[in-house]
């Protein structure tokens, strides 16, 4: 860096300099001799600098002959970031390949499985049986027909069907079953229902007396998905005919009892 | 036992006591969108590119949305958007690029029409319970 510096003063305040060869002979150092000419080397250098003394003379051991390539590819690369801010933000998104976005989606702990279908079969009527999943961060203890906000779920969009993998317990009336740390073949399937904006949160900065005072508002991408079904866990039979199902229902609860 | 899609939506009372619409199911809440934009101002520059570039593209991807494009001479443009429970979204769209345009379209297209509120649960739920609530006296 330092001898990028010294490199762009003395071509700016005294390009006569770089105009003969042999002048920027003398004022490189050479690479191998470090050790031996140290006091040579140095030598010359301040008699170049000795006529303009108002230069200031920057001693760097570690000069190399390719360090001007590395100072033009650091140019390269500030010219880029320049770039960058000028690029207004909706094009600087990154294109994930498909493989990516189920791996992230894996990561977070949720499968797009694909756009609902139109039979509408995935509504049921409640079952009293519930899992705890999580999605990123964050768990919930859901149940069919329950609506659960998360974080902005990146790779769906609205009215697309889901299957959350995460799943760390699953409990019905008369069972539990817990994982470690998930259940492994158990399912929760969901929909999204929408991507939204939370409400404003105004993000107030003061320090008294200091003349200090900022003020950002903020508002949270929000995913809200409808759970449809729970998977991996026998589910009490409800039977919904007249009175001789009285005895039947008895002797399944015995039975759900005893499994 | 499903329902047919176009069953009207119905209330539900969630665990906090706010009446919460069962909405979607498949069905799409924003009914209509009606672009507003003037033919000569240059703050609807970015919303007449957006009526050449991206719009036909977004009918093409919804159609189930009404969208109208409307003229309004000597004013800012703004999209409104009409759901399904009589709300109205209006978002002032002047000196806007196409781009940006696009995602506020997208993100009416998105929300349901609820009154946008700090969300008081993140899980609402009609049955908190599946084993039973505990209480200090419950005996297993």
């Amino acid at each position: 860096m330092a001898s990028r510096r010294c490199l762009q003063t003395l071509t700016k305040t005294t390009p006569f300099l770089f105009r003969n060869l042999s002048s920027l002979r003398s004022l490189t150092i050479p690479p191998f001799h470090l050790a031996k000419a140290s006091s040579p080397v140095f030598t010359k250098p301040t008699s170049v600098f000795a006529q303009w003394p108002h230069l200031r003379y920057f001693s760097s051991d570690k000069q190399d002959d390719h360090s001007d390539e590395e100072d033009y590819s650091e140019e390269e690369d500030y010219e880029d970031d320049d770039d960058d801010d000028d690029v207004p933000v909706s094009s600087r998104k990154k294109v994930y390949t498909a493989e990516e976005k189920e791996a992230e989606a894996d990561a977070i702990g949720y499968r797009v499985v694909g756009p609902l279908p139109k039979d509408d079969d995935v509504f049921k009527p409640y079952e009293p049986v519930f899992a705890v999943v999580q999605i990123g961060s964050h768990q919930f203890k859901v149940s069919n027909r329950d609506s659960i906000f998360t974080e902005r779920l990146k790779f769906c969009e609205v009215n697309d069907k889901l299957i959350l993998n995460k799943v760390l317990l699953l409990g019905s009336a008369n069972q539990t079953i817990i994982g470690r740390p998930i259940v492994p073949d158990a399912a929760v399937h969901a929909v999204v229902e929408e991507h939204a904006l939370d409400a404003k949160v105004i993000i107030f900065k003061k320090k008294r007396r200091k003349n200090y005072r900022r003020t950002k508002g903020h508002r949270q991408e929000l995913t809200k998905l409808r759970i449809t079904d729970i998977q991996g866990i026998e589910k009490p039979q409800v039977v919904l005919t007249e009175k001789p199902s009285k005895p039947a229902k008895k002797e399944q609860e015995k039975v759900a009892a005893s499994a | 036992m499903g329902q047919p899609i176009l069953s009207p939506f119905g209330r539900v009372v969630g665990q906090s006591g706010l009446t919460c619409f069962m909405a979607l199911r498949g069905v799409w809440q924003l009914n209509k969108l009606i672009v507003s934009y003037c033919d000569w101002g240059g703050s609807s520059r970015g919303i007449r590119a957006f009526m050449e570039s991206h719009l036909p593209a977004f009918k093409e991807k919804n159609p189930q949305l009404e969208v109208v494009t409307e003229l309004i001479r000597g004013q800012h443009p703004h999209l409104k958007g009409f759901y399904k429970n009589k709300n109205q979204r209006v978002i002032c769209v002047k000196n806007m690029d196409p781009e940006d345009i696009h995602l506020h379209a997208t993100r009416l297209r998105n929300a349901l029409g609820r009154k946008v509120v700090k969300l008081r649960t993140r899980h609402v739920t009609k049955h908190p319970s599946v084993q039973g609530t505990w209480t200090t006296s419950l005996e297993y």
